[in-house]
């Protein structure tokens, strides 16, 4: 594997698309864990991830190549951190904005060289009041050294 | 249960990750990669014979033992540090332990570490979070 200078990342827009938490689908969601659908409309609250994730205007593979990464060489989560203003609604119409806030180079034992790749997005209404906001971090093994 | 420092929040246990949960959650995440939903492409990729389960259904088993044991509250936020896969049929337990208790208005907000484990490896994800309950 030959591994690709650091790429110059940071900064890259992630300013989406809008995204609306469908009611047919937050049930279904809350079904396949057995919980019961908010009867007052707030979604399940993992829907900042999906909702961000889906919305950001790159599939994870389009993420990873912007990294110069293929996603066919295991791109791994490191961490998701969300911090909520309020609940999240269906039937509202979010509007998904972020951008990648920095990539770092990394060794380690098991994994040899990796880069560990931070970005943030936002769900914000469509008056531009923010309704949450994640970090997360993805880790892309580069392989050895001397795999060259 | 009194919420104060050091006490712990009842478990949450999923006897069994279902690969339906993975298909039900595959096209809501619009994530068709074939690790959660085929187990001959888990195989081919080394990754072991069992289907993985998607990362967001092991924090929303996190959130939903936060949701169970503050049924008024929200999450006001969460760290989560993923250790680890969850697989098919992997029996998993969301547990936390109660860091912080703080008066803020009209809420309390009650920090906490938690994790998620699995039976046979242990944690899967820690972290920490916090819930605002609404004083009564």
């Amino acid at each position: 594997m030959t591994i690709p200078d650091l790429p110059d990342v940071a900064g890259y827009s992630l300013d989406g698309e809008t995204y609306t938490i469908e009611s047919d689908e937050n049930r279904d969601l809350c079904e396949s864990l057995g919980v019961a659908p908010d009867p007052e409309g707030k979604a399940h609250p993992i829907y900042y991830y999906i909702a961000t994730q889906v919305a950001m205007g790159e599939t994870v593979a389009g993420l990873c190549n912007v990294c110069a990464f293929d996603i066919e060489d295991g791109p791994m989560m490191g961490g998701s951190n969300p911090s909520f203003n309020a609940p999240l609604m269906v039937g509202e119409p979010y509007q998904v904005r972020g951008q990648i806030d920095s990539i770092v180079r990394k060794e380690s034992r098991k994994l040899g060289i990796m880069d560990i790749m931070t970005y943030t997005l936002h769900l914000d209404r469509l008056n531009g009041e923010r309704m949450c906001s994640a970090t997360n971090s993805w880790i892309f093994p580069r392989g050895q050294k001397n795999e060259d | 249960m009194k919420i104060e420092i050091g006490a712990e929040l009842p478990a949450y246990r999923i006897e069994s990750v279902s690969p339906e949960t993975m298909k039900v959650w595959a096209p809501i995440l619009r994530d068709p990669n074939p690790i959660h939903l085929d187990r001959e492409v888990v195989k081919a990729k080394g990754l072991g014979e069992r289907l993985i389960n998607q990362g967001p259904i092991n924090v929303a088993y996190v959130m939903d033992m936060l949701m169970r044991n503050f049924p008024q509250g929200r999450i006001v936020s969460m760290t989560n540090r993923f250790v680890d896969n969850v697989y098919e049929d992997d029996a998993v337990e969301a547990t936390a332990t109660v860091t912080g208790v703080e008066q803020a208005g009209d809420e309390t907000r009650v920090s906490c570490d938690f994790a998620l484990k699995a039976d046979e490896r242990s944690v899967v994800i820690s972290g920490t979070a916090v819930v605002a309950v609404p004083n009564t």
